[in-house]
């Protein structure tokens, strides 16, 4: 087997999510892996990626590569793939990988296995794992054919720093399509974000109707502040207008899996469930103790969230300034 | 004073929804016949048109490339579809001749007994089923099942499906029906294009045949344009109905009256349950509740949870599994509630949308059936003279009135009115009006719009069962089931006075099963503001009898049933 990890990067850092698909390949056991870096100015972040187990990094440095288009990036990727011999390519979930690997299936013919949360080698196969009907179940799904491409849901992998050693870089060519110039990024607009985004925290601190006024979602985030994380919010809230869409969580959401959930008024129906269930722990508080989120929560706390929240937030405060 | 819900309209004209073509000739999409909606009445009716065009290639190539289209909001044939589905064969028969035999269809069999029922809260005394209710002959079916497996036929037949398409504007030029023209994709919730955002299109046909199912919006936009409606208003009851995987199979189907609904004339509370065997692992269990009610705090949800605990009821249940949830509305007023015509220049109606349902039978898609299948003949023989001027599908309203569904209709024409009178006295009468067939004449009996009845408080919900998660199940978790994950930043598709009185506001709480809306703490006045959840809609149509008006989401929204 022979793995490439398509890299993504913001800026000079290397997205934590593709790292955490590059790391899991380099333990599944197949073998050396590979890594593809795209962009302007990235010939720098390749060691970096040794670190997370990459033996070579593949990098296209070339200014006009850095707007996030997928077409430039289907075409670098083909390439690699034809060149390397590669049969197997991973991609983190983001709307640009999205897009690569769709586009890259479709260049290559080949079978593209989506939203996977886990892969393994069995018996020398490669099996993803895959969650249907609502999240209630892990379907194992394979590809019938090489070259395999997977796209991993946000959160589904941890990103250590390996020992990993100094990569093996090779600087790649690569003659554009005609087509893939074809579209340009006219301008950039970034969202003004105190926090890490709610696709890449491992924190998440969510407000639903409990909260009981859209003003006291500052409760959440000054608790999200604290804990270094990020606000989601549950559907009656974004639909009664208090907080924006983008924050939603859930089955018509966003879905996460951050390693600490934290659930202020929130009573836990399964549309919002299915967009939080895989977060490592969960933790409740709501003033109903019938509330479903209890259900699922591993620690469930029955109690009024304007009381405890602020209680909470100076103690992390504390904590963490000491 | 009572309070009304119809003291509240909706914020509704039907002139917003009609409009003529815009697009530029070449970029409107032409088509011979237009259906809309891909339910039991359409696809009858694009069925017969492919048999028919077969017949008569010559008729075909006048019509173009696209022949027969049918435009389906859901995501598929079938998705919008809500029945209990016991449905007497004998338009399928009609429609199929010697191609297909009932015993090919995708079907649950045959009803091989019945047991009808009457409940009080702990007993139940089995009855001899009246007249209305035997089902000797019929078959049991998943509608939304039966429509996948017609959408199947249609598209052999040469029609082209284009599903999870609304149907949002009635087109109209030179007091004609031109068409229809499509819904907007891709706006937000303020109603502004976003990234993704496509516009709708201009449909073109030569015939234009609506067949919307159950409060169809651009059926009520027609009878408004045209002045077709009744003299006497369209009323509806609301159905609720779950499939449960069972340990025991259940042999015969079974029917209740009586608890949890409360028989006393002043409540008006009309309706029963339904159970019917699909195989021999799973069931289908509904409760039909009129919309004529009078309690703020009726939810036919959760008089379907309280059935369920009624001892011989949960016998049935216990150690299943709920498979399935949907809601929607039936058309009830019968006879005296259909339009005037049902026609206009251009355009056909069928099925659900014009009311053809039978009440005390508990039966409609059978006329559904046939009414498309009857509309596809006037639509051809119109085409086939290469004239569809205002009389020329006039045909199809005097095929109706030849048919079944009128002589079935006519029948049972007081039937659902003298209901309003309680449950025991309506019983008798219903059964005299049936032994009868029809010759009891009482006059015509006045029903009023289900909006227009004065509330009342009487402590309706107390009696609802918290729900365990095992036998009972709250709404959400319902609305869940259905499959809906309609895209929640969009255009609010349902109308309603956001600040009304507080007992129109409970009453629309309580009445919607998919939660769709809330209110507001009260202010310490009468009036309170109501919060509305529009993505939960499951487009039963309930608000639509009860003082508001649903209009088509974007394509694509609402339930996805399959074994509904």
């Amino acid at each position: 087997m022979s793995v490439l990890v398509f890299l993504e990067h913001h800026g000079t850092e290397l997205q934590k999510g593709s790292l955490g698909v590059l790391a899991k390949a380099a333990t599944l056991g197949g073998g050396d892996v590979a890594a593809v870096l795209v962009g302007g100015g990235v010939s720098s972040l390749a060691p970096e990626a040794g670190k997370f187990g990459a033996a070579k990094v593949y990098v296209v440095d070339d200014d006009s590569l850095e707007p996030p288009l997928p077409q430039a990036r289907v075409d670098v990727l083909a390439k690699v793939v034809r060149d390397g011999g590669y049969d197997t390519v991973l991609f983190a979930n983001s709307v640009l990988a999205a897009d690569a690997a769709a586009g890259l299936a479709a260049r290559l013919d080949a079978g593209l296995n989506w939203d996977l949360v886990d892969v393994e080698l069995r018996d020398g196969e490669l099996v993803g794992k895959r969650p249907a009907l609502q999240d209630s179940v892990l379907v194992d799904v394979g590809w019938k054919a090489a070259p395999r491409l997977a796209l991993f849901r946000a959160g589904s992998f941890d990103a250590p720093e390996g020992a990993g050693g100094e990569p093996e870089v090779e600087n790649v060519t690569v003659e554009l399509e005609d087509y893939s110039r074809g579209a340009k990024v006219v301008s950039q607009e970034q969202e003004e974000s105190s926090g890490p985004s709610i696709e890449d925290a491992d924190v998440i601190v969510a407000g639903g109707r409990g909260l009981g006024a859209p003003e006291n979602f500052t409760l959440a985030e000054e608790l999200a502040r604290a804990l270094g994380g990020a606000v989601g919010a549950t559907r009656a809230v974004v639909d009664a207008g208090w907080y924006p869409y983008a924050a939603q969580i859930g089955q018509t959401g966003k879905v996460v899996s951050p390693k600490l959930y934290v659930a202020l008024g929130i009573s836990g129906a399964i549309q919002h469930k299915v967009g939080m269930q895989s977060s490592n722990v969960i933790v409740a508080i709501n003033k109903d103790p019938n509330a479903p989120i209890f259900e699922f929560s591993d620690l469930g706390v029955v109690g009024d969230v304007h009381e405890i929240v602020p209680k909470l937030t100076e103690l992390v405060q504390q904590r963490k300034g000491s | 004073m009572a309070v009304r819900a119809s003291d509240y309209p909706p914020p509704f004209a039907p002139p917003e929804f009609v409009a003529e073509p815009t697009d530029p000739v070449d970029e409107r999409i032409e088509v011979g016949v237009l259906i809309v909606g891909a339910g039991p009445a359409g696809l009858a009716c694009a069925i017969r048109l492919g048999q028919l065009l077969d017949e008569h290639p010559d008729v075909a190539e006048r019509l173009g490339d696209v022949p027969v289209a049918v435009v389906e909001k859901g995501k598929q044939a079938g998705s919008h579809l809500v029945s209990g589905a016991v449905v007497n064969p004998r338009a399928l028969r009609r429609l199929f001749g010697d191609r297909y035999r009932v015993e090919d269809l995708p079907s649950y069999g045959p009803v091989h007994g019945e047991a009808v029922y009457v409940l009080t809260r702990r007993n139940s005394l089995r009855i001899p089923p009246p007249p209305t209710m035997r089902n000797h002959g019929n078959w049991i079916f998943s509608l939304s099942q039966l429509a996948r497996w017609l959408a199947e036929r249609a598209e052999e037949g040469g029609a082209m499906i284009l599903p999870e398409t609304a149907a949002d504007k009635l087109l109209v030029a030179h007091g004609r029906v031109v068409g229809v023209r499509s819904g907007d994709k891709g706006r937000g919730r303020d109603g502004q294009p976003m990234g993704n955002f496509e516009p709708g299109a201009d449909l073109v046909a030569k015939v234009t045949v609506l067949a919307e199912g159950t409060q169809g919006h651009l059926t009520g936009v027609a009878l408004d344009r045209f002045d077709l409606r009744s003299d006497e208003p369209q009323v509806w009851e609301l159905g609720v109905k779950e499939v449960w995987r069972v340990p025991t199979p259940l042999r015969s189907i079974v029917h209740t009256m009586g608890w949890p609904l409360r028989t006393r004339a002043k409540y008006r509370e009309f309706g029963g349950s339904f159970i019917y065997p699909m195989g021999d692992d799973m069931l289908t269990i509904g409760m039909v509740v009129g919309l004529d009610y009078r309690d703020v705090e009726l939810s036919a949800h959760d008089l379907l949870q309280e059935l369920k605990t009624h001892p011989k009821i949960r016998k049935l249940l216990d150690g299943g599994e709920r498979i399935g949830w949907g809601a929607k509305t039936i058309p009830s007023g019968g006879f005296y509630s259909l339009p005037k015509r049902l026609h206009a220049p251009g355009l056909l109606l069928c099925g659900d949308g014009v009311g053809m349902v039978n009440i005390p039978r508990l039966k409609g898609i059978h006329y559904a059936i046939e009414s498309g299948r009857l509309a596809a003949e006037s639509a051809f023989a119109a085409l086939r003279r290469g004239a569809t001027p205002a009389s020329a599908l006039g045909s199809y309203d005097e095929a109706v009135e030849q048919s079944f569904i009128y002589r079935d209709l006519n029948e049972v024409r007081d039937m659902r009115q003298v209901f309003g009178r309680g449950f025991f006295v309506g019983g008798a009468l219903a059964s005299a009006m049936t032994v009868s067939k029809g010759r009891l004449d009482l006059g015509k009996l006045r029903a009023e719009p289900d909006a227009e009845q004065p509330l009342i408080r009487s402590g309706r919900a107390a009696s609802y069962p918290a729900p365990d998660g095992k036998i009972t199940f709250d709404k959400l978790s319902s609305v869940f089931l259905s499959g809906n994950k309609t895209r929640d930043d969009q255009p609010d598709h349902i109308r309603i006075e956001r600040t009304v009185h507080r007992d129109v506001a409970d009453m629309w709480v309580h009445m919607c099963p998919a939660q769709v809306y809330e209110a507001a703490a009260a202010d310490g006045g009468d009036t309170v503001t109501v919060q509305v959840s529009p993505s939960n809609c499951v487009q039963c149509g309930a608000i639509t009898a009860k003082g508001g008006r649903l209009t088509p989401p974007e394509g694509g929204s609402g339930p996805e049933y399959t074994l509904a």
